[in-house]
């Protein structure tokens, strides 16, 4: 069964992937795909699904990012009067701020496309350069970044960031500025739910994981009774929020909630707490540091409970902190790094060279949001409105990258299936989300970008 | 007279009155005059984004400065190089027992007094936060709505006071717009809905979209529609406030929920910038036009300009044809042409002057004065 999935999975993305922005030019708004559910959504998630058809839904109509500003009737940059075709980069970089392990690959994969690309000539011949920003833990004073990359450093476009808080900000300042915006590395399912169109999302989101993890943990493994330990900061609470939702609505409300402070070193008291509660099965929301740690200190305690975890808890540190206790623990992961694609492995042996180290989910994706944010800005100009123009063509189409296979819905977020990871013998292994509701088939965008293929 | 013939006239009379108020009520008075500021008469290019009306004054934050405007003419454009804290400036407010001229920017706030500038930023004052999205005045305060929550500043003292997730029950401390009434503070949240601070009872209310899914609207008049709330305004004649969100437009009357969407009513988009109120009338500045809503009669009206989906920069600078829609309650449209129109159909604010109106587009600043009513002909 799976190895026939994968096949039929493969020859699909295979015959998607065949398509290019460029090649959807004049392709009439009768030709767009018909609605698909909202965000790859399963039907037992649908909020009131069974009570009620809604009022009004938003964002399964191709409309629901239309723009009517001015922004493509601004006159075009001339090439002849820069050196540089500049490019912002907001990412948390400061080795003192915890979420710097994400954000410096994430640097890394963007100046790896953008190294290529001007290997390739740039733009008509000039070069790209980065306009890089150090993302601060205080999130409001990274603010005027967005600022000063408008009107000092005149940037044509921005990658950025991992915060979901300073992503928003930098949304709705880019909104008033416009600036299009790639986002490679926030898990917050709200910044693409906001109608704004100058962002492209391509990291897998909370609401991805949360179907993916519930699926998994309900309606395969059977599980009833199960406990929730998440970090009390924004990456904890909004991700906890998708998973507490569809957990609820599969009639499996988590019979106990606990935080933890990002940098906790004891979680006694919490895992005293839950076990006086009862429960078969434990979901982690939070970093790979607290998550090794929360095993560990679990496993001592003589409980043995399976463990699932969010993306963040996908790194080796996880493994390297719990040792033998992280075995079966089952996580999320933004992606397969034992891909043996000739893309990925290329990518892989490239960052390895320059930077160093082996890259992460970050990098490859902040690769891939550069180089369709490089793309978008060669087909489109130097012009900012018809740039976001060149994003939006992705809405309702997939794009093969490092990595890999990425589709975008009606508020350009990506809802490709996820991965998921199992710790065995000190080692993740991975296999593609293969959820209930799609029956062994694919899941329904995907059926329908296959029969817009075959049109 | 007989009295018999005395009283058929009276009831005859007040019939055709009746008739008449009823009329002259279903057809709204139109703005079919428009005198637009572009580069092409001084007015800083791009986007518009506030406008405040002094007397005669006419203030507008633009993305390239302060622009005064004096009996119909660009007096001057204050930018950074004259010690305003942005460019970009985002809400502007006139103190009117002062006259100081306060504006909300994207590198902090600024008080233009005395012919001169004052800044506060993060780094100079208690100002929560550098993105200044609104601002305004109530007696010796001056409330800011800033990207990281709501300021207090009190003039006779120099104290700042904030408010965010940490001391109110702010959902998310991303504040878009600000209108302060002698008894509330009403605050517009992205993502965190509509909060109303009580001066007298020093609390913070919120109201947010009670499905709490972002995805759906549930019921029509469930509550607030959305949690991304872009502005607010508060109507002393109505006693409500009227929030806009990219969602739709939303109306509270202390009591019930008024919600308005493009499938059921003239509401020109659901993508609405800002949101003004004055008499019976709720004004939304949507990116597809600007929609006038008469809360007692339900007649909508749209503004923006005839060719407004093939715009460009150089039709929009000069004086294009606009197109007027007017909606009655029972779903019928007329539609209008005007010798003039607005600026752009992207709208972002509003302010009156009198009758009129001045209204921020993505192109240029917009006066728009009364002509015809929309029963009669242009």
């Amino acid at each position: 069964m799976k190895v026939s999935f994968k096949g039929v999975f493969l020859a699909i993305v295979l015959t998607i992937v065949g398509w290019s922005p460029a090649s959807a030019k004049g392709r009439s708004a009768k030709h767009r795909m018909d609605p698909v559910p909202y965000a790859n959504m399963p039907n037992w998630a649908v909020p009131f699904g069974r009570f009620r058809k809604p009022y009004y839904r938003w964002y399964v109509e191709p409309s629901t990012l239309g723009y009517d500003g001015a922004a493509r009737e601004m006159p075009n940059g001339i090439l002849s009067r820069l050196k540089t075709i500049n490019i912002g980069v907001l990412a948390p970089l400061d080795k003192d701020n915890p979420d710097s392990v994400y954000g410096i690959p994430m640097l890394h994969g963007a100046e790896l496309a953008v190294a290529r690309a001007n290997a390739r000539g740039g733009y008509d011949g000039k070069p790209f350069a980065l306009k890089v920003h150090d993302d601060l833990p205080l999130w409001g004073a990274s603010s005027m970044a967005i600022d000063k990359m408008d009107y000092d450093q005149h940037v044509w476009a921005m990658l950025g960031s991992v915060n979901s808080a300073s992503t928003h900000i930098e949304l709705r300042a880019a909104l008033k500025l416009e600036i299009p915006i790639l986002d490679t590395a926030t898990n917050d399912p709200t910044v693409t739910e906001t109608r704004v169109p100058w962002l492209l999302h391509n990291f897998p989101d909370d609401r991805q994981q949360g179907y993916a993890l519930a699926d998994y943990i309900f309606n395969q493994l059977k599980l009833k009774h199960v406990v929730v330990l998440r970090a009390t900061n924004r990456y904890g609470r909004k991700g906890d929020e998708v998973f507490l939702d569809v957990a609820r609505r599969l009639s499996h409300q988590p019979v106990l909630e606990a935080k933890f402070n990002p940098g906790e070193q004891d979680f006694s008291t919490q895992l005293r707490m839950l076990r006086e509660q009862g429960f078969d099965g434990l979901v982690i929301w939070g970093n790979a540091p607290e998550t090794g740690r929360i095993l560990k200190q679990m496993r001592a305690l003589g409980m043995k409970q399976p463990v699932f975890a969010s993306s963040r808890a996908c790194y080796p540190q996880v493994i390297k902190i719990a040792g033998r206790a992280a075995e079966g623990l089952v996580t999320v992961c933004a992606m397969n790094p034992d891909r043996k694609d000739p893309q990925w492995l290329r990518f892989r042996r490239q960052y390895l060279e320059r930077f160093h180290t082996q890259p992460d989910a970050y990098a490859a994706y902040a690769y891939d949001g550069m180089n369709i944010l490089i793309g978008a800005i060669k087909e489109a100009g130097l012009n900012r409105g018809r740039i976001m123009d060149a994003l939006r063509k992705y809405e309702m189409h997939g794009y093969q990258g490092v990595s890999g296979y990425a589709f975008f819905d009606y508020t350009l977020n990506n809802i490709a299936p996820v991965t998921l990871a199992r710790v065995r013998n000190g080692k993740f292994i991975y296999w593609p989300e293969h959820r209930t509701d799609w029956r062994g088939s694919l899941p329904p965008f995907m059926q329908q970008a296959a029969r817009l293929a075959n049109r | 007279m007989r009295p018999r013939l005395f009283y058929r006239w009276r009831t005859a009379l007040l019939l055709i009155l009746t008739a008449a108020a009823r009329l002259a009520a279903q057809n709204p008075p139109l703005y079919t005059k428009w005198i637009n500021y572009t580069p092409a008469n001084g007015f800083p290019e791009g986007e518009v984004y506030s406008v405040a009306v002094e007397g005669h004054r006419v203030w507008a934050g633009t993305a390239h400065g302060l622009a005064l405007i004096e009996n119909g003419r660009v007096r001057k454009v204050f930018t950074t190089a004259n010690g305003l804290a942005g460019d970009a400036v985002m809400s502007v407010a006139i103190d009117p027992r002062t006259g100081d001229v306060w504006a909300g920017t994207f590198g902090g706030l600024s008080r233009y007094s005395g012919g001169r500038f004052k800044n506060y930023t993060n780094l100079s004052s208690g100002l929560a936060n550098d993105l200044v999205y609104g601002v305004a005045v109530q007696g010796r305060y001056v409330w800011v709505a800033t990207a990281a929550g709501v300021n207090r500043f009190d003039t006779y003292t120099g104290a700042w006071s904030i408010w965010n997730e940490t001391n109110a029950p702010f959902e998310e401390p991303w504040c878009y717009g600000i209108v302060a009434t002698p008894k509330k503070i009403y605050v517009a949240a992205w993502g965190g809905g509509v909060l109303v601070y009580d001066l007298a009872g020093r609390y913070w209310k919120p109201y947010t979209d009670p499905d709490g899914s972002m995805e759906i609207v549930l019921y029509r008049n469930e509550g607030l529609i959305h949690n991304i709330v872009s502005g607010i305004a508060y109507n002393s004649a109505m006693r409500m406030f009227w929030a806009s969100t990219y969602f739709g437009l939303s109306g509270f009357d202390g009591r019930n929920w008024h919600n308005y969407l493009t499938k059921d009513s003239g509401l020109a988009s659901n993508f609405i910038n800002g949101v003004q109120t004055r008499g019976n009338e709720v004004w939304a500045c949507t990116q597809k036009g600007l929609s006038e809503f008469d809360y007692k009669t339900k007649v909508w009206v749209t503004y923006r300009p005839a060719n407004w989906r093939a715009l460009d920069a150089a039709k929009a600078v000069k004086d294009s044809p606009g197109e007027v829609i007017v909606t009655w309650p029972d779903g019928k449209k007329r539609k209008l042409t005007t010798a003039t129109s607005l600026a752009h159909n992207y709208t972002l604010n509003l302010a009156f002057q009198g009758k009129d109106i001045w209204v921020a587009t993505a192109q240029g600043l917009s006066h728009g004065t009364i002509q015809i009513s929309a029963g009669g002909k242009n």
